[in-house]
């Protein structure tokens, strides 16, 4: 476990020489085990078990970090830090941590403001490793921080937002990670950190004050922290948020427990590949399988998307995502609902009205018609109007007797801005996010689905990318052609008998669904077959183009897979000419060897 | 009976000029004087009215009303024929008359494709009528042109019907009608011919001697200042005959615009051609008689001398050749006995070669229409057809004359009839 911390300690940029620590341990077995780690990570480290002692030393020299046991002989560490602060008269001070088995009690006892930190016993080397980052970064990026300053606004201690100010958590034994404290700065807080480098001993990130999605990214731009759940004390976040404690009961604690376990237990068996990645997609699957749901969405007014998945991303970017992780199985989905999109900002914000099918104007007013028989004169009642009475315009008849001298044959919306008259109106829409106006000829449509893990995606997720590796490159013979069977027959004959090689390329069109959802299926099965087209005309005798179902195919004869790897490019860019949309082409190349 | 058409030819070779014309006074009081003025009035025209070369409406705001009840099928295809025109429309109002079909889905398709400006579909079908006046009271046009929903229109229509509308006397025009489904049907082929002869020559003939008999539904046009002085189309059936008596007591000219030319389907089977017959000839009766009795009481201040004559001919030719060709048939059987047959071929033979020279001129001051493949028909639009025509027209004046039949008919729905003047 040393060794590990050493290692990564390593991999930082440290300041030349380290920093210069002081520990105050009456432990020595403590003492030994915080000199093994700092040393090992290039910190200069001076112990002592005396409180006065320390003091003195405190006094004598500088120190970038002063480690401080809460329970020491002589001198107690919260008066050392206050006689230091005390006689600090603008000299600059260490980073004073307090180190104890009590973090509660800590918590009640005077004398707390002093300290920078708070690190729980027992010791945890995460933690500690971690810790010696911050006074480095702290010094990097506020190197002019005074004592004055210090004294303005001493920094806050971080370990006060760790006990939940909530009676369901208390005393659970639970650890959690705390918006804004913890995430919301602008520098993540050290027991971030820890949770980001694979500190398994968080259960949840906990929001106590309201915030948007979108500053939440922050939970999806580091590593592993998506694999905690979030849960919402404000009420705030809504289905984002996999548990809305406003909305909970006393007597739901034990719930909340059950979840922390089975949460903590899923991530236990998340694959590293999947807790370390960077690419949102897997992280997407890895939190799918910690959370053991299916990725669901649910209407959001306040989103410009209108819905929320169950987690803190914005659903844009889910489904994006998402989708092209059903394109490869890891995912399946299914269709939740369909939104009208402002053809100018991508906003489904968009309010929906009934309007004049000429001026756009929704001021329309509803006008009967009458049909007045013996003249035949049929128009809008207002030019039958005279008072109380109904007098055909045309012959100037007085209509008493409806049904016999009259009727109303039907209804005519007339616009009160343009006075275009319809029998029926149109529908139009405007976007509540830009005020652009659309109407249902101009609108596209986006689906949304929900999605859920495939067997495959679950097998990544617990095994990581060497599973995806074999499931990928598997061909799927029954989705060939015929044609190409039959191709592929001759080539690998041809193989057999003189060792002509061949490459069997398989293109897939990862945009597909974009391309279609924009421009219509049509388009985009215009622009593949041109596609296939430009390939035929680019590999001319040296090979075969075959369309699929799916996926299409190019049977290339006399070359290998590697060689073919290197022409992938030249090969994309030829099929890729005179097309107006970018259908994103993938190529894999598979050899005899695949086929054995 | 093989024989009676040489030993028609035979008699005819040896009768004397007296014996033919008691023979034929029928022939030469009612036909002669029908298709010849109509010769030589066209002869006229082609000779001496110079054409003039009219403005084509570019000021003009034309609206284009097309009415309809349950033509959900044709509506789309008369649209679009009209945006095909030279001088497109500048909007079109399309009603839909209380149909029951898909109509007003159509229309609300048609209105966001933006092929037509205004919709209006009524719930309770109301007649044609008043689907025409509720279209016309939301036009903006000066120039508003009245087209069937069934019609569709040759490329130069539009162009030329608003043509004759450069005169500022003239308040009306009519396009010419042709035939669209001439094959679909003997009788339909026989419509054909007729429409030729009565319409693309006839009112080119009226229109010489300012006659026009009818601004025809299928394709009339109006000044804005016409139709809101008649205050639009009266209740009831054939309600572009009866408009068309209204605009010439307006005093307004209505010109035949024989180059607009418009293309309908007519009924290709007996009964449908039957109901529809009837119902024209019963309105016809009831509308010059009845309604505008006026035209022949010399006494009335609406009196008009040029009425009396259309409506003398109308009389003279229509109802009496109608009727009165029964009696002549009855005369004949009793004069001749066993010998009739010869004389009626005869006599329909004579016909049939007045027929075919009207036919002819009509196809050659016709070039749209392919008279060849009409030709050959001749002798059963003279022999059967005309006829047959004739029965129903008599039929049909009956009708009306004893049983007021115009009250009952399907074309206006009947609270229409209910409210509409009994006379």
């Amino acid at each position: 476990m040393v060794a590990a911390v050493a290692k990564t300690g390593e991999a930082k940029p440290h300041a030349a020489g380290g920093y210069r620590v002081l520990v105050a341990e009456n432990s020595p077995v403590i003492q030994d085990v915080l000199k093994l780690v700092l040393s090992r990570r290039g910190h200069r480290v001076d112990s002592f078990t005396d409180g006065q002692e320390a003091l003195e030393a405190l006094r004598k020299n500088r120190y970038d970090i002063a480690l401080l046991d809460y329970h020491l002989p002589s001198l107690s560490a919260a008066e050392i830090a206050a006689t230091i602060q005390a006689e600090a008269h603008g000299r600059e001070l260490p980073v004073l941590v307090a180190i104890t088995a009590d973090a509660e009690g800590l918590l009640t006892s005077p004398g707390l403001e002093n300290f920078d930190q708070i690190i729980p016993k027992p010791l945890d080397i995460f933690k500690l490793g971690n810790l010696v980052d911050q006074p480095l970064k702290k010094r990097r990026h506020a190197p002019e921080v005074t004592e004055a300053a210090v004294e303005r606004e001493p920094v806050k201690p971080s370990v006060p937002a760790a006990p939940v100010p909530l009676s369901f958590f208390e005393g659970k034994g639970y650890q959690f990670l705390t918006w804004p404290d913890d995430l919301g700065g602008e520098r993540l807080s050290q027991r971030a950190l820890d949770a980001i480098s694979g500190d398994p001993s968080f259960d949840a990130i906990l929001i106590a004050q309201p915030v948007s999605i979108d500053a939440l990214g922050i939970v999806w731009q580091r590593k592993s922290l998506f694999a905690l759940p979030v849960i919402d004390l404000t009420g705030t976040l809504g289905p984002a948020a996999d548990l809305d404690v406003s909305k909970l009961n006393v007597g739901d604690s034990g719930q909340i427990g059950r979840l922390f376990d089975e949460v903590r237990d899923r991530r236990a068996r998340l694959n590293r590949d999947v807790l370390f990645t960077d690419d949102l997609g897997e992280k997407l699957i890895g939190r799918a399988y910690v959370m053991h749901k299916p990725i669901v969405p649910a209407y959001a007014p306040s989103s410009r998307e209108l819905i929320f998945y169950n987690m803190t991303l914005r659903a844009g970017l889910v489904a994006r995502e998402a989708d092209a992780l059903c394109e490869q199985d890891l995912l399946e989905r299914k269709f939740f609902d369909r939104f009208n999109v402002c053809p100018r900002c991508d906003s489904v914000r968009l309010h929906v009205r009934e309007e004049c099918s000429k001026c756009r104007s929704p001021d329309l007013a509803e006008e009967p018609y009458l049909h007045h028989f013996k003249c035949a004169f049929q128009g809008p009642e207002s030019q039958f109007r005279r008072g109380n009475d109904l007098v055909c315009p045309k012959c100037k008849q007085e209509l008493r007797h409806f049904s016999v001298e009259y009727d109303r044959p039907g209804t005519m919306l007339v616009c009160n801005e343009c006075g275009h008259a319809a029998s029926e109106p149109s529908v139009g829409f405007v976007c509540l996010d830009c005020a652009a106006h659309a109407d249902a000829e101009t609108c596209t449509t986006r689906d949304v689905y929900s999605y859920q893990l495939t067997l495959q995606g679950t097998g990544f997720a617990e095994y990581g990318r060497s599973f995806l590796g074999q499931g990928r490159q598997a061909l799927r013979f029954s989705e060939f052609p015929i044609e190409l069977i039959v191709a592929l027959n001759a080539a690998a004959k041809d193989f057999n008998e003189r060792k002509t090689p061949f490459t069997l390329i398989n293109i897939l069109y990862p945009n597909e669904r974009e391309l279609t959802a924009i421009h219509g299926a049509r388009q985009f099965a215009l622009s593949r077959d041109l596609f296939l087209e430009n390939l035929r005309g680019r590999l001319g005798g040296a090979g075969t183009v075959i369309k699929g179902l799916s996926y299409d195919f190019a049977l290339l004869k006399g070359s290998g897979p590697d060689e073919v790897r290197n022409e992938f490019k030249s090969l994309k860019d030829a099929g890729q000419r005179t097309l107006r949309f970018d259908l994103g082409v993938r190529f894999q190349a598979f050899g005899h060897q695949d086929f054995l | 009976m093989f024989q009676l058409v040489p030993e028609s030819l035979n008699f005819l070779a040896a009768a004397t000029w007296r014996n033919l014309f008691a023979l034929f006074v029928i022939v030469v009081v009612y036909d002669i004087p029908r298709y010849y003025l109509g010769f030589i009035a066209v002869a006229l025209l082609s000779i001496f009215k110079s054409k003039k070369p009219l403005a084509h409406g570019r000021g003009d705001f034309v609206s284009v009303v097309i009415p309809g009840h349950n033509e959900e099928e044709a509506v789309e295809r008369c649209v679009l024929s009209l945006w095909e025109q030279s001088r497109p429309p500048d909007e079109i109002v399309v009603v839909s008359d209380g149909s029951t079909d898909r109509m007003p889905d159509k229309l609300r398709d048609l209105q966001e494709r933006g092929l037509i400006q205004e919709a209006h579909c009524t719930q309770l079908r109301g007649g044609k009528a008043a689907a025409l006046n509720l279209g016309i009271g939301r036009t903006k046009g000066n120039i508003i042109v009245v087209v069937d929903c069934d019609c569709t229109l040759d490329r130069h229509a539009l162009r030329n019907i608003i043509e004759p509308f450069a005169d500022p006397g003239v308040g009306a025009a009519v396009g010419n009608i042709m035939v669209r489904n001439a094959k679909a049907s003997l009788i339909a082929t026989c419509q054909a011919i007729e429409y030729l002869i009565c319409i693309s020559l006839g009112k080119r003939a009226a229109d010489v001697i300012d006659g026009i008999s009818c601004i025809s539904g299928a394709f009339g046009a109006f000044r804005r200042e016409t139709m809101e002085r008649l205050g639009g189309y009266d209740a009831g059936g054939s309600e572009d005959l009866e408009i068309t008596f209204r605009v010439r007591e307006a005093d307004l000219k209505i010109r035949f615009a024989s180059n607009a030319i418009i293309y309908t389907d007519v009924p290709t089977t007996v009964p449908v051609f039957i109901r529809q017959r009837f119902s024209w000839d019963q309105y016809t009766l009831n509308y010059r008689n009845r309604k505008h009795g006026y035209l022949l009481n010399p006494l009335s201040p609406r009196f008009n001398f040029i009425e009396l004559l259309h409506t003398l001919d109308f009389l003279l030719f229509s109802v009496g050749g109608g009727i009165g060709f029964w009696f002549y048939l009855v005369w004949v059987l009793s004069a001749y006995g066993d010998f009739a047959p010869v004389v009626l071929i005869g006599i329909q033979l004579w016909i049939l070669a007045l027929e075919s020279c009207a036919f002819l001129l009509a196809g050659i001051m016709t070039p749209e229409v392919r008279i060849s493949s009409l030709l050959p028909y001749m002798p059963a639009y003279s022999f059967l057809y005309q006829p047959f025509m004739r029965s129903v027209r008599s039929i049909a004046y009956i009708r009306e004359w004893v049983f007021h039949s115009s009250y009952t008919d399907r074309v206006a729905p009947r609270k229409v009839h209910s409210a509409r003047p009994y006379l």
